[in-house]
Parts: C-alpha cells; sequence; structure tokens
C-alpha cells in the first residue's frame, strides 16, 4: 500500500465500534487515495453505514485511528469534523424541511464568510443544480430527487476537500443519477477526494477508481472495479451471503 | 428587495413605539394597564420563541426567568434601596446565568423530556423562592416602596418590548437564526454539517430568558408587591407557549400578533362573560389549533399571502 501521506486522504486504521454485542465494525483498515473517487461496498449489514459514521463524528469508535491531514479525528465531534474540510450527505435524504431551499444553504456555512459571500456561493450553487427557481420553497415540498440534489448542493457550501456520499443514487431515476455523478466528477476534477458507499454496482464499477470491501465489519477487499469484480471473497460475500437467507 | 422590507419593518416599528410613547398621557388607568401586559405578553412570547419557535425545544418553564428577574428587582430595591433600573439589570445577569447553569444539562434532552424538565425547574425555582426566607422572605413575599410607579413602568416596558422586537427581528433574519432553524428541524443532519448545536442552543435558550426576567422586574416595580405563586405562576409560561403557535412560532410577527390578540380576547371575554371566559378562551385555542396549526403566520404563508422563510 502506498503509505505516502500525499497520496491518501484519509487513513482509516483498525476501526473498532460494537453496538452491544454485534461488533458493526471490527477493526476495518483502509487509505482513502486524495483526489479520487473511491467506492465502500458491502452487503447489507457489513457495517459501511456505521463506518461512515465514524468518520463524520456521528458515532464515537471504540478503538481505533482515523488520520486526516495528520491528525487523528476518530472521537471528534461532527460540527469539528465538518470544519476540517469533511462533509457528506445522507442515505435518506436529510433537507430541511420548515426551510426554504435557500435557508437549507445558508444553514451550512463558514462563521467566518461575510454574509454576501455567503449568499452568492448558495446562488451558483443551486444555479449549478438547477435549483434556482425553487430556492424560495421549503425543502419538505421538494421531490425526493430535488432533496438529493438540494443534499448534495448543502453539502458543497464550505467548499470541502473529502465528500463522503451516502447512497447517492438510492431513489434517484437514471437522469438525475447521470446529473449527480456528471458533479461528482468534476468535483474531483477539481481535486476533491470522493467517498461513496452505495449498493448500485454500476455507479461504483463504472466511476469509481478504487473500491473497498467490507463484510462483516472488516475490508475483505481492496482494488480497482475490474479486480474487484473478480474477487471470490467478493463474490462469496454477496451471493454465499444471500442463499441463506 | 430584503432590505426594502427591513426599512418597512423598521418604520413601522417606530410609528408603533411613538403612539405607546404618547398614548399612557390621554388614557385611563385600566387602558394604561392593558397596555402594560399586552406589551409585557409580546416580549415573553417573543422570548419564548427564540428558544422554542426558532430552535424548536419547547419550554413549558420560561416563567422560571420571569419570576427570578421580579424577585431581583424586588429583593434589591425593596431590602438593599437599589435603583429599580439598575436592579433590572441585575435580573437580567441573575436569569443568564441561570439559564447557561439549566440549560447546561436540560439541553440536551429533547421534545417532551426536555418540555417537562424546564416545568421541573420552573417549580423548582418557585419552591427555593418560597423556602428560602433569609433572601426571599418566603411565603409572606415582598413588598415595594409604594409609589406611582404606572409610567415610569409603561417607558420600561415599552422599551424593553422595542429591545426584544428587534432582538428577536435580528436574530431571525441572520444566518445565526438559520441555523437555529436547522438544529429544529434535524439536529443530527445540522451538526453534520458544521453547527455547533450545544452552543448555539444555550446561546439561544440565554438569550430567551433575559427578556423575560427584564419584564418580570417590571411588573414588580409596577405591582408592588410579588410572592412566590403571582411571579412563578404555571399560566405565564403557558400564555407564552399559546401566544406564539396561536400567531406562528419561528416567526417573528407571529408571536407578537399571538400576544396582541390573545391577550386582548382574554381580556373581552373576561369583561363580558366574567364566569365563561375561561371557556371561550379555550374555544378559542381549539379552533385554533384544529384549523391553523402552523397560526397565523402560516395560514397567511399557505395562502401565498406571505412568503415562505425568513431570509432571503
Amino acid at each position: 500500500m502506498g503509505e505516502s501521506p500525499d497520496d491518501i486522504a484519509l487513513d482509516v486504521r483498525d476501526l473498532r465500534k460494537a453496538f452491544g454485542g454485534v461488533r458493526a465494525v471490527d477493526g476495518c483498515s483502509f487509505a482513502v487515495p486524495r483526489g479520487k473517487i473511491s467506492g465502500l461496498i458491502g452487503p447489507n449489514g457489513s457495517g459501511k453505514t456505521t463506518t461512515f459514521n465514524l468518520l463524520t463524528g456521528v458515532a464515537q469508535a471504540d478503538a481505533g485511528r482515523v488520520l486526516y491531514r495528520g491528525e487523528d479525528i476518530a472521537g471528534l465531534k461532527p460540527f469539528q469534523v465538518f470544519h476540517r474540510g469533511i462533509t457528506r450527505t445522507f442515505q435518506i435524504t436529510r433537507v430541511f424541511r420548515e426551510m426554504t431551499v435557500f435557508e437549507n444553504m445558508l444553514s451550512v456555512t463558514g462563521l467566518n464568510v461575510p454574509d454576501h459571500a455567503a449568499r452568492a456561493r448558495a446562488e451558483e450553487l443551486l444555479d449549478l443544480v438547477n435549483l434556482t427557481r425553487l430556492r424560495g420553497e421549503y425543502g419538505g415540498r421538494l421531490s425526493y430527487g430535488q432533496q438529493k440534489l438540494l443534499e448534495f448542493a448543502r453539502a458543497l457550501m464550505t467548499d470541502p476537500d473529502l465528500i463522503l456520499l451516502d447512497e447517492p443514487a438510492a431513489g434517484v431515476n437514471r437522469t438525475l443519477l447521470q446529473h449527480l455523478l456528471d458533479h461528482i466528477h468534476r468535483l474531483q476534477e477539481q481535486g476533491k477526494t470522493v467517498l461513496i458507499v452505495e449498493h448500485d454496482m454500476n455507479v461504483i464499477m463504472n466511476h469509481c477508481e478504487r473500491i473497498f470491501v467490507m463484510d462483516y465489519g472488516v475490508k475483505i477487499a481492496e482494488g480497482p472495479p475490474a479486480e474487484i469484480q473478480r474477487d471470490e471473497r467478493v463474490i462469496e460475500a454477496y451471493f454465499g451471503r444471500r442463499r441463506q437467507s | 428587495m430584503a432590505r426594502r422590507e427591513h426599512t418597512r419593518n423598521l418604520v413601522l416599528l417606530v410609528v408603533v413605539a411613538l403612539a405607546l410613547a404618547l398614548v399612557p398621557h390621554g388614557v385611563s388607568i385600566y387602558v394604561r394597564s392593558f397596555l402594560l401586559f399586552t406589551m409585557m405578553y409580546v416580549v415573553l412570547a417573543l422570548s419564548w420563541n427564540i428558544i422554542s419557535g426558532f430552535t424548536g425545544y419547547t419550554s413549558f418553564g420560561h416563567v422560571a426567568f420571569y419570576g427570578v428577574g421580579a424577585y431581583a428587582c424586588a429583593i434589591l430595591v425593596a431590602d438593599y434601596q437599589w435603583h429599580w433600573l439598575a436592579s433590572l439589570g441585575a435580573g437580567a445577569v441573575v436569569a443568564a446565568v441561570m439559564a447557561v447553569a439549566i440549560g447546561y444539562p436540560v439541553l440536551r434532552l429533547k421534545g417532551p423530556y426536555f418540555a417537562i424538565a424546564m416545568l421541573g425547574a420552573a417549580e423548582g425555582t418557585r419552591v427555593i423562592a418560597t423556602v428560602w426566607d433569609s433572601l426571599t422572605h418566603g411565603g409572606l413575599g415582598i413588598s415595594l416602596p409604594s409609589a406611582d410607579t404606572s409610567m415610569p413602568a409603561h417607558y420600561a416596558m415599552l422599551a424593553l418590548m422595542l429591545a426584544t422586537i428587534v432582538v428577536a427581528y435580528t436574530v431571525g433574519h441572520s444566518r445565526f437564526g438559520i441555523r437555529l432553524n436547522a438544529i429544529r428541524e434535524d439536529e443530527g443532519a445540522a451538526e453534520a454539517l458544521g453547527i455547533d448545536a450545544t452552543r448555539y442552543k444555550l446561546a439561544a435558550f440565554t438569550l430567551s430568558a433575559i427578556f423575560p426576567a427584564v419584564a418580570g422586574g417590571i411588573q414588580a416595580y409596577k405591582v408592588l408587591y410579588i410572592d412566590p405563586p403571582s411571579v412563578f405562576f404555571v399560566q405565564i409560561t403557558i400564555a407564552m407557549a399559546l401566544m406564539s403557535m396561536l400567531g406562528g412560532k419561528g416567526t417573528v410577527v407571529g408571536p407578537i400578533a399571538g400576544a396582541v390578540l390573545l391577550y386582548t380576547a382574554q381580556e373581552l371575554t373576561w369583561v363580558n362573560f366574567p364566569t365563561a371566559h375561561l371557556i371561550a378562551y379555550g374555544l378559542f385555542i381549539i379552533i385554533v389549533a384544529r384549523f391553523m396549526p402552523r397560526g397565523l403566520v402560516g395560514f397567511a404563508v399557505d395562502r401565498g399571502w406571505i412568503r415562505k422563510g425568513m431570509v432571503h
């Protein structure tokens, strides 16, 4: 594994989290390459979302380290992780329903950003995702796809370096998905690092340069898409389990 | 566009302020007292709305701050010969300290748990005021030196109301206010998006405690006698909540309109139907809750009379 810190955006080492007797994440390690789009996959219950929650401070790890820019960010609160340049979206959208689209955007701003700059940034991002004409509408009145776009745009308000996307394709039609993926690629072109948790194999295989596969709370495989598709452990994790259930 | 709206609202506020500054000279003591109470409820409803409307933490114990402010004024004026205006400042400081002390643990609770904990905090404060004889004179209450206080109280309440409106308006139309709204809508998501919810909630809670304390102090100075049951009266908290909800919580106009309407309605029903006024009052609340769950402002927004949101 290339251990050069310049190539690695996020270095996850031996992360552990148990809920009662269930070891959701059980010594998981992986290194997210900088400036690339990576995918985190695994069967249901393999610990992907828990890992995401541990990376973003939503849940506190029992053990392990998450190194970001030379700092261990495991144990930080979500807002502290966010202010270090890491942002995320949620599996099920969490737009602020009784706030307008524009207010949703403005709620996510650095404290030191002047008002006019925050507004300009919000306008620009809304324009990017084609939500400008809905800026005065309540978040809760948007369609699911529009909420997904709003959440995506909202996560970019502070120009983060590392973007974690939790199932961006879930519940999104093909046209919109293509739209989202275009945006994700544009972010990568700007030098951002993207990590996607996703069930949609097309998205993962066609858009990620590196894939991490989790099962039973540990990483069982890692590599480029072509390699992962042939990996027997991966096939077993997915299809072996399905037969039993 | 937004600036023109702010200017219009400011002009409106100045006109109302001037009217309220001139009116008390030409009216009866009853009307003056009515105006004082109306302004007081505007202060209380708007303050309650900062933590419960903007931030979504419904408090059933805000009367605690009102009562503490009343006691700070009464004790300092009656026992320590302070100037009453200085005692109002002291009341505000005491309420702010108390808000931080109560808020830090209690704001970890959500929904009904927070509401009940606040109810408990208010009742606890009332009990302390009742048993701490050496400071509060216990159940005997405190009498202030007799004086004609109705005019100075009127102007103090007017000034307080204007300050509360300006602060609530500024908060409501700021990014600080938007972040409070985000906490109300989804605290977890708000934190994941960089909002330090604990700090924001505590700031909102403290802000919402200061103005009721000053209102309590002015009220004590006006009526010249307080005791625990009168200034820690649960119904004052309920009034704050109902007024905000009637007008539309989470807005600025809502609590103002709710306070004016509900207090006026209460006075009218009380005067005209002395025995049935509580029934009328109750019916009124049921009708509002049933047909306008988001208050008058929500009703107007749904019909497109007012734009959605506070920041445009």
